[in-house]
């Protein structure tokens, strides 16, 4: 097909708003190799380069010369709503499909047969699912021109970041004929990474690559092993930063928590997470037009987000790897001549990034389990089906199935809706894999330990020399250094916000998948028999009272009373309505007298009464020994008994020292208004909170 | 057990297989298995391959294949080229490989007997060297009587014990009680499928037998197809082609796909010698087969007897322009 340049420049103009805009260095080539069928292109250029005026010129140019529409595999598609702008200024019309939007999944599809969708955009676990494989890939699959595929680090094993459907779109790369045009994007790939890209997408394979120093970034770290600290350097740093930002964080919790301190003192904030659902277009808008000072985020927030005046991104701890930090950090700066990029390192940092790390495969005792189960079952067993017979979180088994039928040949596969074995076994190829992926992420931590301790103005060269860049483009930082130091009123404010911290405990409202085992308890929880959300007192091994609960539940076999003064403060600011009239706790045979002590402690200093109105009444296993709904829910029912004629009608608490999956509290809820109580409050001292 | 997709496989697929079968299949408009021949024909005078139609510079061999198959329909059948990767994929996944008729591994047994008439993709589960075994080909209806299946068992037994392959039809009936019979004596079972290849690959049964190398399960259709007379009634050559020998344990008289498989092999085909079960006081479609020249199976009584009925070799070559046997 023939390259028009001047409707490509065109097009460029019209997408950028720009009538003067011209192209930058390889985006021109680029575009002319795609349209002219010229053999599959990698496109290896720094976040902000333009990757995405190339597939959407290129999109644009085939589909005005009649060729069929273009297929955009990218894990976050969430966050290419600005690049959908530019497409639709251009002409293209871009349509996502992805597992949030299954309600226009219809209509969209009717687009795509009628041929009105120019390029559809979709996440790599569409491919494996039976429902878009039929009823949108067989229209749009039967015409595609072009295949794009961004993020295209992620096909190697090498790549920091581990998607498994990416093992999917590997082998799909590998079947193809080589008549179809492909187009691979990244913005990170070292030269192990590049050399495996060569591997699948071919030995004729054409390469554009940029340079990685980003001249504007002043990069920073600072070590800061407590909570506290790094809560109040962000609260006095945001006083003085210019701009709109981002705070990073590794988990959603310390996002939320980051943001209420920040918004405490009086910053405009919002956390932004994986939760945000339908906020999140709202939040990024926010930021684009700087209405937040900074979001609060995870990596929910991550590729693709582009705001060209983004200020600053501070690391409230460290990221896992060189390539995530530097994706991350790269944000900054983009269209301005200055911006930070700081990384805070906390105490927490490492065993939160081990557990990334430790729970990306399943263990070898998961995997036999669920093989196990599905050997005694011939005629296969759904996901519930699943659960009710290994003793596995619902979580793990899901992980545990993707990645076996992500194999090839898989050792599982789904035939409707049953998980089914197949004629082949799982290779040892899968352990070893996992192994060195494993100690590959143990070798990128550390590296990113070694940036941590790093002296100021040598960051960007340790970056740019980790991805295997030119370190003779970096330049020295352009902005001096930050003040490590806090103000001593702001670190005490903090501390005293990690003391105030609590935790709600969702109330289930359904129980488990398949019913509770002998129980006949399933489907929907009756409100009459449903517990009130409530409330935990901070998140179990935490800083400020998690040490105490700890102290008090393994070492000293009692809970002492700065607990119970900090539950009376819980209690009036939380200040649940219908206000309980008397308090309860769930019984332990392991520990009879523990919660019971404590909860006729807390009575008396609410006055209020307290009765022990249950007992446990069988040895069971440890609570926290059962790891899937139905084995917890199971594990608790009918070891409990209560003596009816005792309990008063009236709204009361029920204490327990820990909360976890739920379970314990929702039985014994049931049982107690099954028993004439009114409502129900939970009150734990801490929550372990996997909160399936 | 999987090997590399050879790209005339991926033409073929292209131009004659469903793909990923979407609600409207029909308005794929794929190549009957006539104009797919027509194709490779009007190709070998190019000096050309099916391979050839899918490399970077396929567009003038797309137009000097128009006498053969109009170059629109080429062009928009080749453009699903994307549909491969998932499809195969899934496939891939199941253990399932396919092969076309010009590659070197598909099976010899099949070129040499049908030309080419045979079936231009065959899918696959489990070890494919069984299909160049031999073997005896047992057939027969769905719904026959204990004896009958009580002699299809031991049949299956005892070509087991005699190293002979079993080779049948997969369905319900006479079919799956020969070859559970040869599978549980440890024997090679053949296994051709007129449908549902995909979920007979993770049937149990299937799984420990196709795990031990020891079943090969086949079929000349889609994996995902559902069940179709025709199809059903056109694998039954492949059955005869694959084996040495075919014996018919139960039919009914003129009608039925164990009928019409064997009449055909007697009054045209002649693959190998037809054998049927010796029934006391006769049965009148097994009688009707003796009529057209099947013979009385002489129950062997040992392994070397056994053996013995399938040293034959195949007198006929069958000739391409009998255009009877344009089926696939």
């Amino acid at each position: 097909m023939k390259f028009d340049r001047q409707r490509a420049l065109q097009l460029l103009q019209e997408g950028t708003g720009s009538s003067t805009a011209q192209f930058r260095e390889g985006q021109e080539e680029a575009i002319r190799h795609i349209v002219e069928g010229r053999g599959r292109l990698l496109v290896l250029q720094k976040t902000g380069w333009g990757k995405s005026f190339v597939y959407f010129i290129a999109t644009k140019l085939l589909r005005e010369s009649g060729a069929g529409p273009a297929l955009l595999v990218s894990p976050l598609l969430a966050l290419m709503r600005n690049q959908i702008d530019a497409a639709e200024r251009m002409g293209v019309r871009a349509k996502t499909i992805n597992s949030d939007n299954q309600d226009d999944w219809a209509s969209i599809e009717t687009q795509v047969a009628n041929n009105e969708v120019d390029i559809l955009l979709i996440s790599p676990e569409r491919l494996a699912n039976e429902r878009f494989r039929e009823g949108v890939l067989s229209n749009v699959g039967a015409q595609v021109s072009l295949l794009v595929v961004d993020e295209a680090h992620c096909i190697s094993d090498w790549g920091h970041d581990f998607r498994p459907h990416y093992r999917l779109v590997e082998r799909i790369i590998r079947t193809l004929p080589a008549n179809l045009r492909l187009l691979a994007t990244t913005a990170t790939a070292n030269s192990r990474v590049l050399e495996d890209l060569h591997e699948v997408l071919g030995p004729d394979l054409n390469v554009s690559v940029g340079e990685l120093s980003r001249d504007s970034l002043t990069l920073q770290t600072i070590r800061m092993p407590h909570q506290t600290e790094r809560l109040a350097w962000l609260a006095d740093r945001l006083e003085e930063l210019q701009g709109a930002g981002i705070i990073y964080t590794l988990t959603v919790r310390d996002a939320y928590q980051v943001a209420e301190w920040l918004k405490s003192r009086g910053f405009a904030v919002e956390a932004y997470t994986g939760d945000s659902g339908d906020l999140r277009e709202s939040l990024e808008n926010a930021l684009l037009n700087n209405q937040v000072k900074a979001l609060v985020a995870t990596t929910a927030l991550g590729m693709g987000y582009d705001k060209p005046d983004l200020a600053f991104v501070i690391h409230y701890q460290t990221p896992g790897s060189v390539v995530a930090y530097y994706q991350q950090v790269g944000r900054a700066g983009r269209a301005l001549e200055s911006a930070y990029g700081v990384l805070l390192s906390g105490a927490e940092e490492g065993d939160i990034n081990d557990w990334f790390i430790g729970s990306a495969f399943p263990s070898m005792h998961e995997v036999s389990e669920v093989i196990n189960a599905l050997e005694d079952n011939k005629d296969g067993l759904s996901l519930y089906e699943l659960l009710a017979k290994v003793n596995i979180s619902t979580g793990r088994v899901q992980k545990t199935i993707q990645l076996l039928s992500l194999e090839s040949p898989a050792p599982i596969v789904k035939q409707e809706s049953k998980w089914q074995l197949t004629a082949s076994k799982l290779s040892n190829e899968f352990w070893d894999r996992a192994e060195r992926l494993t100690s590959l992420r143990r070798g990128e931590q550390q590296q990113m330990q070694d940036y941590v301790d790093l002296p100021f103005g040598q960051h960007m060269a340790f970056l740019v020399n980790a991805l295997d860049g030119d370190t003779s483009f970096v330049v020295p930082p352009k902005l001096p250094e930050l003040a490590t130091t806090t103000r001593v009123e702001t670190s005490m404010a903090a501390e005293e916000f990690l003391d105030r911290v609590n935790v709600p405990i969702k109330a289930r409202k359904r129980w488990p998948m398949g019913g509770v085992p002998h129980s006949g308890l399933k489907g929907t929880i009756a409100d009459h028999h449903r517990a009130n959300d409530g409330r935990a007192l901070c998140h179990w091994g935490d800083a400020g009272w998690g040490s105490l609960v700890q102290d008090g539940k393994y070492t000293d076999g009692h809970f002492s009373d700065d607990l119970v003064t900090a539950c009376i403060r819980l209690i009036k600011q939380w200040n649940p309505d219908p206000a309980p009239t008397w308090v309860t706790t769930v019984p332990s045979l392991n520990h009879p007298l523990l919660v019971p002590n404590f909860a006729n402690r807390l009575a008396l200093a609410l006055g209020l009464p307290f009765y022990p109105v249950l007992t446990q009444t069988a040895e069971r296993p440890e609570q926290k020994t059962m790891e899937n709904s139905s084995f917890q829910a199971g594990n608790i029912y009918g070891s409990l008994s209560i003596s009816t004629e005792n309990v008063p009608p009236g709204p009361l608490f029920l204490v327990d020292d820990m909360v976890d999956s739920g379970w314990t509290m929702t039985i014994t809820t049931w049982l107690l208004r099954s028993s004439g109580s009114g409502p129900v409050w939970p009150l734990a001292l801490a929550s372990a909170g996997s909160g399936q | 057990m999987t090997e590399e997709l050879t790209d005339n496989t991926k033409a073929a697929l292209l131009l004659i297989g469903p793909l990923i079968s979407g609600r409207d299949t029909r308005a794929q408009d794929l190549l009957t298995p006539g104009e797919f021949k027509r194709l490779e024909r009007r190709l070998e005078e190019l000096s050309r391959e099916p391979a050839d139609l899918i490399s970077s510079d396929a567009a003038s061999l797309i137009q000097e294949c128009g006498d053969a198959v109009s170059s629109d329909r080429l062009e928009h059948l080749l453009g699903r080229s994307f549909l491969l990767g998932p499809v195969v994929e899934s496939w891939q996944t199941r253990s399932i490989w396919v092969t076309n008729r010009s590659d070197s591994h598909y099976p010899g047994a099949l070129s040499s007997t049908l030309g080419e008439d045979a079936p231009a993709l065959l899918y696959g589960c489990g070890d494919r060297s069984l299909l160049g075994t031999g073997g005896l080909a047992v057939v027969g209806s769905r719904n026959a009587d204990p004896d009958a299946m009580a002699f299809a068992e031991q049949v299956g037994s005892q070509a087991a014990s005699s190293g002979i392959t079993i080779v049948s039809g997969g369905a319900r009936g006479i079919d799956q009680t020969a070859m559970l019979g040869a599978a549980n004596s440890g024997g090679n079972v053949v296994g051709v499928l007129a449908d549902g290849l995909q979920g007979a690959v993770v049937n149990r049964d299937n799984r420990e037998v196709l795990m031990q190398g020891t079943l090969c399960l086949v079929s000349p259709y889609d994996p995902n197809a559902g069940f179709n007379v025709g199809n059903a009634m056109q694998r039954n050559k492949v059955i005869y082609a694959l084996a040495q020998a075919g014996l018919v344990i139960s039919t009914d008289l003129g009608k039925g796909g164990t009928w019409s498989g064997a009449k055909e092999q007697l009054d045209r085909f002649h693959f190998g010698p037809i054998f049927v079960r010796d029934v006391p006081g006769g049965s009148p479609g097994l009688d009707g087969l003796r009529a057209k020249g099947a013979q009385l199976w002489p129950n062997p009584s040992d392994q070397s007897e056994f053996r013995q009925l399938l040293e034959y070799r195949r007198p006929v070559e069958i000739s391409s322009q009998d255009s009877s046997l344009t089926l696939f």
